[in-house]
């Protein structure tokens, strides 16, 4: 018997029990729809993924810090360490447990840039402010950013250069904040000012200037009073250079800060954490590589920072990371898919042995009409395949009409700005998928197809 | 032409072993009417079975038209089968629920017969039958001598030189198996394919030109009337 007569003999075999070809296929179509959707939901976060790094690191740029355990990818170590004055400690929210990072210092800063491979080193200020208000207007609450040429924001109005910094003392205004300091539109906001209060949190010079050359030591602090020691604040006046809307694949999640050129942030911080502990000390620093977009020779230089003491991580590191997190639990899921598969196989086996038993005198028919065991056995491992056909297509269908109907309501909710998707659908991977399904169909065929080829013809011939 | 010399056909081994078939020897012409009676448990659809290969004798051999069947492989012998024999039932045995031209078209598609030449030949076959009218019907929709008659037209479709039938109206009323049996006899004088039927119905047996009678798996008589 020609393959192709096979093919469509086994279809017609199958046609002829509709519902138990149905609701076998309907088995291993809830595999086929879980697998769909995991490799959908695979391909979304890794390409939203895609989307968030390219968007916020620049590629030739590392992060260089100086503990390995920053970038050890899981908890830090809960041994004491042995002391180093460039270790601080950081307290969790609650106060429940603390956290030893050696930090980079100046010195190492001052190595870096000294490196000829390097092109600019940016220290990651954290300033903390006490608020943003306009002309003495409500205080508002926020937070404020050095300018990163890697992280592209909308500009609603004003304009922003393509390279290098932005203009010392303005600042980049994000729109939530128009209404509430009292602007009708973002062209309303270009070229006013806005002012940023921040604190320190110790008065150093308040102290120097009570004391007024006392031994500290021997001080009596109940002479002063002690408002007079601080916080010191200080206002920060600048020009409202473009107001910005925050872009879909922001990694802000917070309220956005509001950004200033790198100059004046540096200027803030020293007022800000001038004579802290941690003054001067970076988790991690931003080394922008010469001709670090050569990945070969960003690759070379992490290579040598390395060597040197230095932890380093590339936005490519970054993504890595968060792809290996996505690649785990789509595998969870994929393995949950996989069970539903293995028990629906046992289904398509319960058929076609049903199915061989049901049809002993047509089988002794094809025998005696000369058909050979080898297309007997083929007729029903090609009827099993259909199976696996037909849950496929159902599984799959299933699934892009779900993932499709979902996926505006997971960009609605999860925020993640128009044109992106959470579940992407690759063709390629539906037809292995397919491919797979109907493998699987026709290995769980095997079983039964082998019975049929085996039997007596004689004997089942005789069957009632 | 088909020689049968001195076949024994045993079932089991030892203790169990049963001699369904004991020294057979007998000739068969080809394009003959040739009818096999005896009681039950004679031997009668044993004899058929290792005449069409579908099982092997013991001992002795098998020849038709020059081929060995004794001495055959499976894959052999089923190909002997697709291309030079068919098949006739008491139960039928076509598939309900498929067209009466799928039905027909199975001999040819075991034969790797062209798609279109199957259509042509098939549609023919249900002709001789009278029933082309029924080509696109369902077989579970048909009376059982319209069954019977599909059975005949798949057993033509594919020009054998060998029909088998096994108690083919044995399942139908009298009226209906007197059709059938005309049928049977004007398609072997049409076709001149050697028909061999398989009855415990002397009548039909008496329409046969050679009567092979067994009993208890011994050959009684085998004579051709002239």
């Amino acid at each position: 018997m020609r393959t192709l007569d096979l093919i469509k003999r086994a279809g017609k075999s199958l046609r002829s029990a509709k519902l138990r070809t149905i609701l076998t296929a309907l088995a291993i179509s809830v595999g086929g729809f879980t697998l769909t959707l995991t490799l959908g939901a695979g391909n979304g976060v890794r390409d939203y993924t895609t989307d968030l790094v390219q968007n916020n690191f620049d590629p030739a740029e590392l992060f260089v810090g100086r503990d390995a355990e920053l970038t050890n990818n899981g908890a830090p170590s809960d041994s004491p360490q042995e002391y180093d004055e460039s270790i601080s400690s950081f307290q969790s929210v609650g106060g429940d447990s603390s956290f030893q990072f050696k930090q980079v210092s100046r010195a190492d800063i001052t190595e870096l840039e000294a490196r000829d491979d390097v092109e600019q080193v940016r220290e990651n200020y954290v300033i903390t402010i006490q608020y943003i208000t306009k002309n003495g207007a409500k205080k508002y609450t926020g937070s404020v950013a050095a300018y990163n040429p890697a992280q592209k924001p909308e500009v609603k109005s004003g304009s922003i250069p393509e390279n290098g910094d932005i203009q010392a003392g303005t600042v980049l205004l994000p729109d939530t904040y128009l209404e509430l300091l009292g602007f009708d539109n973002s062209e309303q906001a270009l070229g006013e000012s806005i002012d940023i209060v921040v604190s320190k949190a110790f008065n150093l010079s308040s102290l120097a200037n009570l004391a007024q050359g006392q031994d500290l030591s021997a001080l009596d602090v109940s002479q002063f009073n002690l408002d007079d020691l601080g916080p010191e604040e200080k206002t920060y006046t600048y020009t409202i250079g473009g107001v910005t809307t925050k872009p879909a694949t922001s990694l802000n999640f917070g309220v956005t800060p509001v950004v200033i050129s790198s100059t004046d942030a540096e200027k803030m911080y020293e007022f800000t954490a001038e004579g802290t502990e941690s003054f001067d000390e970076f988790l991690f620093v931003s080394v922008r590589v010469k001709d670090g977009e050569n990945k070969e020779v960003r690759d070379q230089v992490k290579a040598s920072l390395e060597e040197d003491g230095y932890t380093v991580q590339t936005a490519e590191d970054i993504q890595q990371t968060i792809t290996q997190f996505v690649n785990v639990l789509q595998l969870l899921v994929g393995a949950l898919g996989f069970i539903t598969l293995i028990a629906s196989v046992f289904g398509i086996v319960n058929t076609m042995y049903i199915s061989v038993l049901e049809r002993t005198r047509e089988i002794g028919l094809m025998k005696a009409l000369g058909m050979s065991r080898k297309n007997i056995s083929a007729l029903f491992i090609f009827e099993a395949t259909w199976i696996g056909f037909i849950g496929g297509v159902l599984g799959i269908i299933f699934g892009l009409i779900v993932g499709l109907l979902l996926n505006p309501f997971i960009t609605t909710s999860l925020d993640l700005g128009p044109g992106n998707s959470l579940i992407i659908f690759n063709p390629l991977q539906l037809f292995i998928l397919l491919s797979s399904l109907m493998l699987i169909g026709a290995l769980a065929g095997f079983f039964p197809a082998l019975k049929a080829a085996n039997l007596d013809p004689v004997e089942a011939l005789r069957t009632e | 032409m088909i020689n049968i010399e001195n076949i024994t056909k045993t079932f089991g081994k030892k203790q169990n072993a049963f001699t369904a078939l004991k020294d057979i020897s007998l000739d068969i012409e080809g394009g003959q009417t040739v009818s096999i009676t005896g009681k039950s448990g004679s031997g009668k659809s044993t004899l058929m079975h290792v005449m069409s290969g579908l099982d092997h004798v013991s001992t002795g051999s098998i020849v038709i038209d020059g081929k060995n069947l004794s001495t055959m492989t499976r894959r052999q012998a089923d190909s002997f089968r697709a291309n030079e024999m068919s098949f006739i039932f008491q139960a039928f045995f076509v598939e309900a629920n498929q067209t009466c031209l799928d039905n027909v078209m199975l001999p040819l598609e075991i034969a790797k017969v062209t798609a279109a030449k199957r259509v042509k030949m098939a549609k023919d076959a249900l002709a001789a039958v009278d029933m082309s009218d029924k080509e696109n019907v369902k077989a579970r929709n048909l009376s059982g001598g319209q069954k019977q008659r599909l059975a005949i037209a798949r057993a033509i479709v594919n020009k054998p030189s060998l029909i088998f039938a096994d108690e083919p109206t044995g399942n139908l009323d009298t009226a209906t198996g007197d059709l059938v049996t005309n049928l049977l006899f004007d398609l072997n004088k049409k076709l001149g394919a050697t028909l061999i039927i398989v009855t415990h119905d002397e009548d039909l047996a008496k329409l046969c030109r050679q009567k092979i009678v067994l009993k208890d798996g011994e050959l009684v008589s085998s004579k051709v009337s002239k």
